[in-house]
Protein backbone atom coordinates (compact mmCIF):
# COMPACT_ATOMS: atom_id res chain seq x y z
CA UNK A 1 0.00 0.00 0.00
CA UNK A 2 2.38 2.14 1.04
CA UNK A 3 4.87 1.60 -2.10
CA UNK A 4 2.06 2.73 -4.59
CA UNK A 5 1.25 6.11 -2.00
CA UNK A 6 4.93 7.05 -2.94
CA UNK A 7 5.17 5.82 -6.31
CA UNK A 8 1.69 8.45 -6.90
CA UNK A 9 3.51 11.50 -5.16
CA UNK A 10 6.46 11.68 -6.94
CA UNK A 11 4.91 12.05 -10.60
CA UNK A 12 2.95 14.59 -8.73
CA UNK A 13 5.60 16.38 -7.13
CA UNK A 14 7.04 16.63 -10.75
CA UNK A 15 4.27 17.97 -12.52
CA UNK A 16 3.98 20.68 -10.01
CA UNK A 17 7.40 21.84 -10.72
CA UNK A 18 7.46 21.17 -13.94
CA UNK A 19 4.26 23.24 -14.55
CA UNK A 20 6.04 26.81 -15.12
CA UNK A 21 2.69 28.71 -14.43
CA UNK A 22 2.17 27.02 -11.26
CA UNK A 23 0.96 29.16 -8.04
CA UNK A 24 4.08 29.62 -5.70
CA UNK A 25 2.13 27.66 -3.50
CA UNK A 26 -0.73 24.93 -3.28
CA UNK A 27 -2.09 22.28 -1.33
CA UNK A 28 -0.96 18.83 -3.73
CA UNK A 29 -3.43 15.81 -3.12
CA UNK A 30 -1.77 12.83 -0.10
CA UNK A 31 0.08 15.28 1.27
CA UNK A 32 -1.07 15.47 4.91
CA UNK A 33 -2.32 18.72 5.80
CA UNK A 34 0.01 19.94 7.96
CA UNK A 35 2.47 20.48 5.01
CA UNK A 36 1.69 22.70 1.86
CA UNK A 37 3.81 22.27 -1.62
CA UNK A 38 5.46 25.46 -2.70
CA UNK A 39 7.78 26.04 -5.60
CA UNK A 40 10.73 27.81 -6.38
CA UNK A 41 12.19 28.68 -9.42
CA UNK A 42 16.11 27.79 -10.02
CA UNK A 43 16.01 31.75 -10.09
CA UNK A 44 14.96 31.27 -6.39
CA UNK A 45 16.94 28.76 -4.89
CA UNK A 46 19.70 27.40 -6.83
CA UNK A 47 21.64 24.65 -7.04
CA UNK A 48 25.03 24.55 -6.32
CA UNK A 49 27.05 21.27 -5.47
CA UNK A 50 29.32 20.67 -8.28
CA UNK A 51 28.36 24.00 -9.85
CA UNK A 52 31.38 25.76 -12.07
CA UNK A 53 32.76 29.07 -10.46
CA UNK A 54 34.00 31.74 -12.33
CA UNK A 55 36.17 34.81 -11.63
CA UNK A 56 35.43 38.40 -12.10
CA UNK A 57 36.03 37.82 -15.83
CA UNK A 58 33.87 35.04 -16.47
CA UNK A 59 36.52 32.54 -16.84
CA UNK A 60 35.98 29.36 -14.81
CA UNK A 61 37.99 28.52 -11.97
CA UNK A 62 37.01 26.08 -9.71
CA UNK A 63 34.35 24.09 -9.12
CA UNK A 64 31.75 24.02 -5.47
CA UNK A 65 32.04 20.94 -3.98
CA UNK A 66 31.34 21.87 -0.10
CA UNK A 67 29.32 24.34 2.07
CA UNK A 68 30.35 24.77 5.66
CA UNK A 69 27.66 26.27 7.61
CA UNK A 70 27.06 27.22 11.16
CA UNK A 71 24.85 25.98 14.05
CA UNK A 72 22.21 27.57 12.43
CA UNK A 73 22.44 26.25 8.81
CA UNK A 74 24.01 29.68 7.55
CA UNK A 75 26.65 29.46 5.34
CA UNK A 76 30.25 30.51 6.55
CA UNK A 77 32.60 29.22 3.57
CA UNK A 78 32.53 27.30 0.48
CA UNK A 79 35.29 24.66 -0.46
CA UNK A 80 36.19 25.26 -3.70
CA UNK A 81 38.71 23.02 -6.33
CA UNK A 82 40.79 24.79 -8.05
CA UNK A 83 43.24 24.00 -11.03
CA UNK A 84 44.54 20.24 -12.43
CA UNK A 85 44.55 19.10 -15.31
CA UNK A 86 42.89 15.64 -15.39
CA UNK A 87 42.38 15.92 -12.05
CA UNK A 88 46.25 15.88 -11.30
CA UNK A 89 46.72 19.21 -9.01
CA UNK A 90 43.63 20.08 -7.84
CA UNK A 91 44.00 22.39 -4.77
CA UNK A 92 40.83 22.71 -2.38
CA UNK A 93 40.59 26.02 -0.71
CA UNK A 94 37.70 27.16 1.82
CA UNK A 95 36.38 30.81 0.89
CA UNK A 96 34.14 32.83 2.91
CA UNK A 97 30.53 32.32 1.90
CA UNK A 98 30.01 36.20 1.32
CA UNK A 99 33.21 36.06 -1.40
CA UNK A 100 31.07 34.41 -3.56
CA UNK A 101 28.11 36.05 -6.16
CA UNK A 102 25.26 34.24 -7.18
CA UNK A 103 23.71 35.15 -10.29
CA UNK A 104 20.82 33.34 -12.18
CA UNK A 105 19.16 34.65 -14.87
CA UNK A 106 17.12 32.52 -17.27
CA UNK A 107 18.66 29.17 -17.57
CA UNK A 108 21.84 30.61 -16.70
CA UNK A 109 23.08 30.72 -12.91
CA UNK A 110 26.79 31.52 -12.24
CA UNK A 111 28.96 31.86 -9.08
CA UNK A 112 31.48 34.44 -9.45
CA UNK A 113 34.46 34.18 -6.93
CA UNK A 114 35.03 37.61 -5.97
CA UNK A 115 38.23 37.49 -4.62
CA UNK A 116 41.27 37.47 -7.30
CA UNK A 117 43.68 34.63 -7.88
CA UNK A 118 46.48 36.63 -5.09
CA UNK A 119 43.90 36.79 -2.54
CA UNK A 120 43.84 32.93 -2.35
CA UNK A 121 45.69 30.72 -4.12
CA UNK A 122 48.20 30.85 -1.33
CA UNK A 123 46.09 29.26 1.36
CA UNK A 124 46.46 26.66 2.85
CA UNK A 125 44.63 23.78 1.95
CA UNK A 126 41.06 22.53 3.06
CA UNK A 127 41.51 18.76 3.87
CA UNK A 128 39.75 17.50 6.72
CA UNK A 129 35.90 18.16 7.41
CA UNK A 130 36.81 16.83 11.26
CA UNK A 131 39.68 19.70 11.73
CA UNK A 132 39.26 23.23 12.07
CA UNK A 133 38.81 25.00 7.93
CA UNK A 134 40.95 27.27 7.10
CA UNK A 135 38.72 30.08 5.26
CA UNK A 136 40.21 33.08 3.27
CA UNK A 137 38.18 35.90 4.87
CA UNK A 138 38.28 39.49 3.01
CA UNK A 139 39.75 42.15 5.73
CA UNK A 140 36.86 44.68 5.65
CA UNK A 141 37.96 47.33 3.03
CA UNK A 142 38.72 50.30 5.14
CA UNK A 143 39.58 48.91 8.58
CA UNK A 144 39.38 51.21 11.77
CA UNK A 145 42.60 52.41 13.11
CA UNK A 146 44.70 50.12 15.08
CA UNK A 147 42.39 46.98 14.19
CA UNK A 148 44.02 45.27 10.97
CA UNK B 1 58.26 -17.26 -46.93
CA UNK B 2 57.35 -14.11 -47.49
CA UNK B 3 53.64 -15.10 -46.44
CA UNK B 4 54.68 -15.57 -43.28
CA UNK B 5 56.98 -12.97 -42.51
CA UNK B 6 53.85 -10.49 -43.84
CA UNK B 7 51.55 -13.05 -40.76
CA UNK B 8 54.26 -11.42 -38.40
CA UNK B 9 54.56 -7.80 -39.46
CA UNK B 10 50.70 -7.83 -39.28
CA UNK B 11 50.69 -9.19 -35.83
CA UNK B 12 53.62 -6.88 -34.99
CA UNK B 13 51.89 -3.74 -36.23
CA UNK B 14 48.18 -5.42 -34.46
CA UNK B 15 50.14 -5.50 -30.91
CA UNK B 16 51.76 -2.09 -31.24
CA UNK B 17 47.86 -0.64 -31.96
CA UNK B 18 46.82 -2.77 -28.94
CA UNK B 19 48.45 -1.38 -26.69
CA UNK B 20 48.59 2.06 -28.28
CA UNK B 21 44.72 1.94 -27.80
CA UNK B 22 44.23 0.11 -24.63
CA UNK B 23 46.48 2.42 -22.75
CA UNK B 24 44.07 4.98 -24.83
CA UNK B 25 41.45 3.31 -22.81
CA UNK B 26 42.60 3.74 -19.44
CA UNK B 27 44.18 7.39 -19.50
CA UNK B 28 40.58 8.71 -18.18
CA UNK B 29 40.23 6.53 -14.93
CA UNK B 30 42.24 7.70 -11.67
CA UNK B 31 42.14 11.22 -10.49
CA UNK B 32 39.77 12.31 -13.16
CA UNK B 33 36.45 10.04 -11.92
CA UNK B 34 36.53 12.43 -9.22
CA UNK B 35 36.12 15.38 -10.94
CA UNK B 36 33.64 13.94 -13.13
CA UNK B 37 31.84 12.58 -10.38
CA UNK B 38 32.54 16.24 -8.54
CA UNK B 39 30.50 17.52 -11.73
CA UNK B 40 27.75 15.20 -11.49
CA UNK B 41 26.45 16.26 -8.25
CA UNK B 42 28.42 13.82 -6.26
CA UNK B 43 29.47 14.48 -2.41
CA UNK B 44 32.92 13.77 -1.84
CA UNK B 45 31.85 11.21 0.52
CA UNK B 46 30.03 9.17 -2.41
CA UNK B 47 33.26 9.62 -4.46
CA UNK B 48 35.85 8.63 -1.92
CA UNK B 49 33.59 5.64 -1.38
CA UNK B 50 33.61 5.11 -4.83
CA UNK B 51 37.30 5.56 -5.62
CA UNK B 52 38.50 2.71 -2.90
CA UNK B 53 36.03 0.79 -4.12
CA UNK B 54 37.59 0.38 -7.65
CA UNK B 55 41.37 0.71 -5.82
CA UNK B 56 40.19 -2.41 -3.00
CA UNK B 57 38.90 -4.79 -6.14
CA UNK B 58 42.21 -3.81 -8.14
CA UNK B 59 44.56 -5.07 -5.38
CA UNK B 60 42.06 -8.54 -4.35
CA UNK B 61 42.21 -9.01 -7.74
CA UNK B 62 45.77 -8.65 -8.94
CA UNK B 63 46.47 -12.50 -8.24
CA UNK B 64 42.95 -14.15 -9.21
CA UNK B 65 43.40 -12.07 -12.47
CA UNK B 66 46.66 -13.54 -12.88
CA UNK B 67 45.65 -17.32 -12.32
CA UNK B 68 42.55 -16.82 -14.03
CA UNK B 69 44.68 -16.02 -17.97
CA UNK B 70 47.15 -18.47 -16.48
CA UNK B 71 44.08 -21.25 -16.99
CA UNK B 72 42.70 -19.73 -20.02
CA UNK B 73 44.18 -21.36 -23.12
CA UNK B 74 43.28 -18.39 -25.45
CA UNK B 75 45.14 -15.15 -23.81
CA UNK B 76 43.67 -13.23 -26.90
CA UNK B 77 39.99 -13.84 -25.23
CA UNK B 78 41.09 -12.59 -21.71
CA UNK B 79 42.37 -9.27 -23.48
CA UNK B 80 39.27 -8.90 -25.47
CA UNK B 81 37.21 -9.78 -22.51
CA UNK B 82 39.19 -7.09 -20.43
CA UNK B 83 38.87 -4.71 -23.42
CA UNK B 84 35.25 -4.50 -23.30
CA UNK B 85 34.92 -4.45 -19.41
CA UNK B 86 36.40 -1.32 -19.37
CA UNK B 87 34.50 -0.21 -22.41
CA UNK B 88 31.51 -0.92 -20.78
CA UNK B 89 32.45 0.92 -16.96
CA UNK B 90 33.52 3.74 -19.70
CA UNK B 91 29.95 3.83 -20.59
CA UNK B 92 28.12 3.33 -17.47
CA UNK B 93 29.96 6.33 -15.67
CA UNK B 94 29.05 8.47 -18.80
CA UNK B 95 25.33 7.46 -19.19
CA UNK B 96 24.41 6.36 -16.29
CA UNK B 97 26.17 8.48 -12.89
CA UNK B 98 23.92 6.91 -10.37
CA UNK B 99 25.64 5.41 -7.26
CA UNK B 100 24.95 1.54 -8.37
CA UNK B 101 26.09 1.97 -12.25
CA UNK B 102 29.24 4.04 -10.59
CA UNK B 103 30.11 0.92 -7.88
CA UNK B 104 29.55 -1.81 -10.94
CA UNK B 105 31.63 0.52 -13.59
CA UNK B 106 34.81 0.90 -10.57
CA UNK B 107 34.62 -2.84 -9.61
CA UNK B 108 34.39 -4.01 -13.33
CA UNK B 109 37.22 -1.44 -14.05
CA UNK B 110 39.37 -2.48 -11.51
CA UNK B 111 38.96 -6.36 -12.34
CA UNK B 112 39.73 -5.43 -15.69
CA UNK B 113 42.55 -3.74 -15.55
CA UNK B 114 44.27 -6.90 -13.40
CA UNK B 115 43.50 -8.81 -16.64
CA UNK B 116 44.64 -6.52 -19.09
CA UNK B 117 48.23 -5.83 -17.84
CA UNK B 118 49.40 -9.97 -17.58
CA UNK B 119 46.85 -10.55 -20.72
CA UNK B 120 48.97 -8.05 -23.16
CA UNK B 121 52.25 -9.73 -21.34
CA UNK B 122 50.81 -13.50 -22.34
CA UNK B 123 49.81 -12.44 -25.99
CA UNK B 124 53.26 -10.85 -26.77
CA UNK B 125 55.19 -13.89 -25.38
CA UNK B 126 53.47 -15.88 -27.52
CA UNK B 127 53.70 -13.66 -30.07
CA UNK B 128 58.16 -13.67 -29.83
CA UNK B 129 58.83 -15.90 -27.17
CA UNK B 130 61.41 -15.95 -24.17
CA UNK B 131 64.18 -14.90 -26.57
CA UNK B 132 63.37 -11.55 -27.28
CA UNK B 133 60.64 -10.85 -25.01
CA UNK B 134 62.25 -8.01 -23.31
CA UNK B 135 62.71 -5.57 -26.71
CA UNK B 136 59.42 -6.65 -27.70
CA UNK B 137 58.02 -5.74 -24.04
CA UNK B 138 60.02 -2.57 -24.77
CA UNK B 139 57.79 -1.82 -27.93
CA UNK B 140 54.30 -2.24 -25.91
CA UNK B 141 55.95 0.01 -23.57
CA UNK B 142 56.42 2.64 -26.53
CA UNK B 143 53.11 2.28 -28.05
CA UNK B 144 51.20 2.42 -24.81
CA UNK B 145 53.38 5.61 -23.29
CA UNK B 146 52.04 7.34 -27.03
CA UNK B 147 48.21 6.27 -26.67
CA UNK B 148 48.11 7.46 -22.72
CA UNK B 149 50.15 10.67 -23.96
CA UNK B 150 48.30 11.48 -27.17
CA UNK B 151 45.09 10.56 -25.06
CA UNK B 152 45.80 12.32 -21.70
CA UNK B 153 45.98 15.81 -24.70
CA UNK B 154 42.85 14.46 -26.06
CA UNK B 155 40.70 14.41 -23.05
CA UNK B 156 42.92 17.09 -21.24
CA UNK B 157 40.81 19.37 -24.15
CA UNK B 158 37.91 17.46 -24.57
CA UNK B 159 36.80 17.73 -20.80
CA UNK B 160 37.77 21.54 -20.71
CA UNK B 161 36.25 22.54 -23.84
CA UNK B 162 33.37 19.73 -24.59
CA UNK B 163 32.18 18.00 -21.39
CA UNK B 164 33.55 15.56 -18.41
CA UNK B 165 30.86 13.54 -19.97
CA UNK B 166 32.70 13.25 -23.68
CA UNK B 167 36.16 12.21 -21.67
CA UNK B 168 34.63 8.47 -20.66
CA UNK B 169 32.44 8.31 -24.63
CA UNK B 170 36.04 8.66 -25.89
CA UNK B 171 37.23 5.96 -23.43
CA UNK B 172 34.21 3.76 -24.40
CA UNK B 173 34.60 4.63 -28.31
CA UNK B 174 38.98 3.57 -28.08
CA UNK B 175 37.67 0.07 -27.35
CA UNK B 176 36.74 -0.54 -30.63
CA UNK B 177 39.48 -0.05 -32.21
CA UNK B 178 41.66 -1.77 -29.69
CA UNK B 179 39.03 -5.05 -30.46
CA UNK B 180 39.99 -4.72 -34.20
CA UNK B 181 43.58 -5.33 -33.85
CA UNK B 182 43.23 -8.99 -31.81
CA UNK B 183 42.46 -10.72 -34.90
CA UNK B 184 45.64 -9.11 -36.34
CA UNK B 185 47.48 -10.74 -33.72
CA UNK B 186 47.39 -14.61 -34.68
CA UNK B 187 50.15 -16.28 -32.59
CA UNK B 188 50.56 -19.67 -32.49
CA UNK B 189 49.56 -20.54 -28.74
CA UNK B 190 53.06 -22.01 -27.36
CA UNK B 191 53.27 -25.97 -27.20
CA UNK B 192 51.68 -26.69 -23.59
CA UNK B 193 54.55 -26.44 -21.33
CA UNK B 194 55.95 -29.23 -18.92
CA UNK B 195 53.29 -29.50 -16.17
CA UNK B 196 53.48 -31.68 -13.05
CA UNK B 197 51.75 -34.66 -13.32
CA UNK B 198 50.04 -35.26 -10.00
CA UNK B 199 48.39 -32.60 -8.04
CA UNK B 200 50.76 -32.34 -4.72
CA UNK B 201 53.71 -32.36 -7.68
CA UNK B 202 51.96 -29.22 -8.50
CA UNK B 203 51.21 -27.70 -5.42
CA UNK B 204 55.22 -28.36 -4.42
CA UNK B 205 55.81 -26.55 -7.93
CA UNK B 206 53.68 -23.57 -6.69
CA UNK B 207 55.16 -23.43 -3.21
CA UNK B 208 58.73 -23.61 -5.02
CA UNK B 209 57.32 -20.17 -6.98
CA UNK B 210 55.95 -18.57 -3.91
CA UNK B 211 59.41 -18.87 -2.43
CA UNK B 212 61.36 -18.06 -5.02
CA UNK B 213 64.20 -15.30 -4.06
CA UNK B 214 63.99 -13.53 -7.17
CA UNK B 215 60.04 -13.24 -6.89
CA UNK B 216 60.03 -12.08 -3.72
CA UNK B 217 62.90 -9.87 -3.76
CA UNK B 218 61.91 -8.11 -7.15
CA UNK B 219 58.42 -7.95 -5.58
CA UNK B 220 59.71 -6.01 -2.83
CA UNK B 221 61.73 -3.93 -5.17
CA UNK B 222 58.26 -3.25 -6.99
CA UNK B 223 56.22 -1.96 -4.23
CA UNK B 224 59.52 0.35 -2.88
CA UNK B 225 59.58 1.12 -6.69
CA UNK B 226 55.81 2.45 -6.39
CA UNK B 227 56.11 3.84 -2.70
CA UNK B 228 58.83 6.38 -3.95
CA UNK B 229 57.13 7.40 -7.24
CA UNK B 230 53.32 7.32 -6.78
CA UNK B 231 52.84 10.50 -4.76
CA UNK B 232 55.55 12.64 -6.38
CA UNK B 233 54.15 13.95 -9.11
CA UNK B 234 50.47 14.55 -7.39
CA UNK B 235 52.22 16.63 -4.44
CA UNK B 236 54.31 18.66 -7.62
CA UNK B 237 51.16 19.35 -9.51
CA UNK B 238 49.35 20.62 -6.11
CA UNK B 239 52.74 23.09 -4.98
CA UNK B 240 52.25 24.15 -9.21
CA UNK B 241 48.50 25.25 -8.74
CA UNK B 242 49.18 26.88 -5.72
CA UNK B 243 52.17 29.09 -7.12
CA UNK B 244 50.86 29.81 -10.29
CA UNK B 245 46.98 29.12 -9.73
CA UNK B 246 44.64 28.06 -12.92
CA UNK B 247 47.50 28.99 -15.30
CA UNK B 248 49.43 25.93 -13.66
CA UNK B 249 46.78 23.19 -16.07
CA UNK B 250 48.97 23.67 -19.10
CA UNK B 251 52.29 22.98 -16.98
CA UNK B 252 50.87 20.16 -15.02
CA UNK B 253 50.05 18.74 -18.53
CA UNK B 254 53.55 19.11 -19.90
CA UNK B 255 54.24 16.97 -16.34
CA UNK B 256 52.32 14.55 -17.54
CA UNK B 257 53.25 14.30 -21.26
CA UNK B 258 56.77 14.73 -21.15
CA UNK B 259 57.75 11.45 -19.38
CA UNK B 260 55.50 10.14 -21.55
CA UNK B 261 57.62 10.88 -24.58
CA UNK B 262 60.40 9.66 -22.60
CA UNK B 263 59.16 6.39 -22.00
CA UNK B 264 58.38 6.06 -25.91
CA UNK B 265 61.70 7.27 -26.70
CA UNK B 266 63.40 4.86 -23.97
CA UNK B 267 61.74 1.98 -23.83
CA UNK B 268 62.46 -0.46 -26.83
CA UNK B 269 66.27 0.31 -25.51
CA UNK B 270 65.48 -0.67 -21.91
CA UNK B 271 64.23 -3.87 -23.49
CA UNK B 272 67.18 -4.37 -25.94
CA UNK B 273 69.83 -3.80 -23.30
CA UNK B 274 68.09 -5.70 -20.64
CA UNK B 275 68.37 -8.87 -23.09
CA UNK B 276 72.13 -8.11 -24.18
CA UNK B 277 73.62 -6.61 -20.74
CA UNK B 278 71.25 -8.15 -18.14
CA UNK B 279 68.66 -7.38 -16.18
CA UNK B 280 70.49 -5.73 -13.00
CA UNK B 281 72.07 -2.29 -14.77
CA UNK B 282 68.64 -1.58 -16.19
CA UNK B 283 66.48 -2.03 -12.82
CA UNK B 284 69.80 0.15 -10.95
CA UNK B 285 69.19 2.79 -13.49
CA UNK B 286 65.53 2.93 -13.77
CA UNK B 287 65.40 2.58 -9.24
CA UNK B 288 68.17 5.34 -8.75
CA UNK B 289 66.04 7.90 -11.09
CA UNK B 290 63.71 8.09 -7.94
CA UNK B 291 65.65 9.69 -5.54
CA UNK B 292 67.25 11.70 -7.47
CA UNK B 293 63.99 13.11 -8.32
CA UNK B 294 62.69 13.35 -5.21
CA UNK B 295 65.43 15.57 -4.56
CA UNK B 296 65.36 17.60 -7.17
CA UNK B 297 61.81 17.81 -6.24
CA UNK B 298 62.92 19.15 -2.70
CA UNK B 299 65.23 21.28 -3.86
CA UNK B 300 64.25 23.43 -7.04
CA UNK B 301 62.13 26.37 -6.35
CA UNK B 302 61.39 27.02 -10.08
CA UNK B 303 58.02 25.77 -11.02
CA UNK B 304 58.97 25.66 -14.66
CA UNK B 305 62.14 23.79 -13.77
CA UNK B 306 59.30 20.66 -12.74
CA UNK B 307 58.79 19.27 -16.06
CA UNK B 308 62.12 18.76 -16.66
CA UNK B 309 62.54 17.11 -13.09
CA UNK B 310 58.93 14.95 -13.92
CA UNK B 311 60.67 14.04 -16.86
CA UNK B 312 63.30 11.81 -15.37
CA UNK B 313 60.34 9.80 -14.08
CA UNK B 314 59.71 8.65 -17.60
CA UNK B 315 63.42 6.66 -16.99
CA UNK B 316 61.69 5.01 -14.26
CA UNK B 317 58.75 4.31 -15.95
CA UNK B 318 60.15 2.76 -18.62
CA UNK B 319 62.65 0.52 -16.60
CA UNK B 320 59.47 -0.16 -14.36
CA UNK B 321 57.25 -1.27 -17.29
CA UNK B 322 59.36 -3.34 -18.93
CA UNK B 323 61.52 -5.51 -16.43
CA UNK B 324 58.02 -6.57 -14.97
CA UNK B 325 57.09 -8.96 -17.53
CA UNK B 326 60.50 -9.74 -18.51
CA UNK B 327 61.77 -10.64 -14.53
CA UNK B 328 58.13 -12.71 -14.26
CA UNK B 329 59.45 -14.41 -17.58
CA UNK B 330 62.71 -15.34 -16.38
CA UNK B 331 61.07 -16.16 -12.62
CA UNK B 332 58.75 -18.19 -14.47
CA UNK B 333 60.08 -20.23 -17.48
CA UNK B 334 58.52 -23.66 -18.07
CA UNK B 335 55.87 -23.26 -15.23
CA UNK B 336 52.46 -22.10 -16.53
CA UNK B 337 52.74 -19.14 -13.87
CA UNK B 338 53.79 -16.30 -16.14
CA UNK B 339 50.77 -14.12 -15.10
CA UNK B 340 50.44 -15.45 -12.07
CA UNK B 341 53.75 -13.73 -11.15
CA UNK B 342 52.64 -10.84 -13.13
CA UNK B 343 49.93 -10.71 -10.65
CA UNK B 344 51.63 -10.63 -7.59
CA UNK B 345 54.23 -7.87 -9.09
CA UNK B 346 51.71 -5.56 -9.99
CA UNK B 347 50.08 -6.19 -6.18
CA UNK B 348 52.89 -5.25 -4.38
CA UNK B 349 53.33 -1.94 -6.90
CA UNK B 350 49.57 -1.24 -6.35
CA UNK B 351 50.33 -1.60 -2.35
CA UNK B 352 53.25 0.65 -2.39
CA UNK B 353 51.67 3.19 -4.94
CA UNK B 354 48.65 2.90 -2.35
CA UNK B 355 50.61 3.83 0.36
CA UNK B 356 52.63 6.40 -1.34
CA UNK B 357 50.34 8.87 -1.41
CA UNK B 358 48.88 8.09 1.92
CA UNK B 359 52.00 8.32 3.95
CA UNK B 360 53.29 11.58 1.66
CA UNK B 361 50.45 13.38 1.99
CA UNK B 362 51.09 12.99 6.15
CA UNK B 363 54.72 14.15 5.59
CA UNK B 364 53.18 17.09 3.62
CA UNK B 365 50.48 17.57 6.42
CA UNK B 366 53.32 17.37 9.33
CA UNK B 367 56.00 19.09 7.94
CA UNK B 368 55.64 20.28 4.24
CA UNK B 369 55.63 19.34 0.43
CA UNK B 370 59.91 19.49 0.92
CA UNK B 371 60.19 17.16 3.30
CA UNK B 372 57.27 14.54 1.75
CA UNK B 373 59.55 14.90 -1.56
CA UNK B 374 62.58 13.65 1.00
CA UNK B 375 60.96 11.03 2.67
CA UNK B 376 59.57 9.74 -1.34
CA UNK B 377 63.52 9.74 -2.20
CA UNK B 378 64.70 8.11 0.73
CA UNK B 379 61.77 4.80 -0.33
CA UNK B 380 63.84 4.91 -3.29
CA UNK B 381 66.96 4.80 -2.24
CA UNK B 382 65.65 1.97 -0.19
CA UNK B 383 64.40 0.41 -3.48
CA UNK B 384 67.99 1.23 -5.15
CA UNK B 385 69.77 -0.22 -1.99
CA UNK B 386 67.96 -3.37 -2.25
CA UNK B 387 68.11 -4.12 -6.10
CA UNK B 388 71.61 -3.07 -5.54
CA UNK B 389 72.47 -5.59 -2.95
CA UNK B 390 69.88 -8.23 -2.60
CA UNK B 391 67.89 -8.41 -6.22
CA UNK B 392 69.67 -11.03 -7.98
CA UNK B 393 70.54 -11.19 -12.10
CA UNK B 394 67.91 -12.97 -13.46
CA UNK B 395 68.72 -13.15 -17.28
CA UNK B 396 72.12 -13.73 -16.73
CA UNK B 397 72.47 -17.75 -17.44
CA UNK B 398 70.29 -16.91 -20.32
CA UNK B 399 72.32 -14.34 -21.49
CA UNK B 400 75.99 -16.79 -20.89
CA UNK B 401 74.03 -19.73 -22.74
Amino acid sequence: MTVSRVSLIVPLLLLTAAAPAAPPSATAPGLPPTVMLQTFSPRDAMSVLGHPVVDADGRTIARLIDVLVDPNGQPVAAVLDFGGFMGVGIRRIAVFWSTLRFESGAGTHRIILTLTQDQYQAAPEYRDPEKPAPVVVPVAPEPKPGQQ
Amino acid sequence: MPRKRATKTRATIGLDLLNFFIAGEQTGFGPFVAVYLTARQWTQVEIGFALSLGTITAMVSQVPAGLLVDALRSKRVAVAAGILAVGISALLLAIWPALLPVLTSQVLHGFASCVLTPGIAAVSLELVGHATLGERIGRNARFAALGNGLSAGAMGLLGSYVSEQSVFLLTAALCVPALATLPFIDAKPPPPPRRAATRRARWSELVALLTDRRLLMFAACAALFQLADAAMLPIAAGELTKQKGTHAALVIAACILAPQAVVALLSPWVGRTAELRGRRPMMLLGWASLPLRGVLFALLPNPYLLVAVQSISGVGAAVFGVMLPVIADDVTRGARRFNLCIGIFSLAGTAGGALSTTLAGLLADLAGDRVAFLGLAAAGLAGTALVWLAMPETGSSEASE
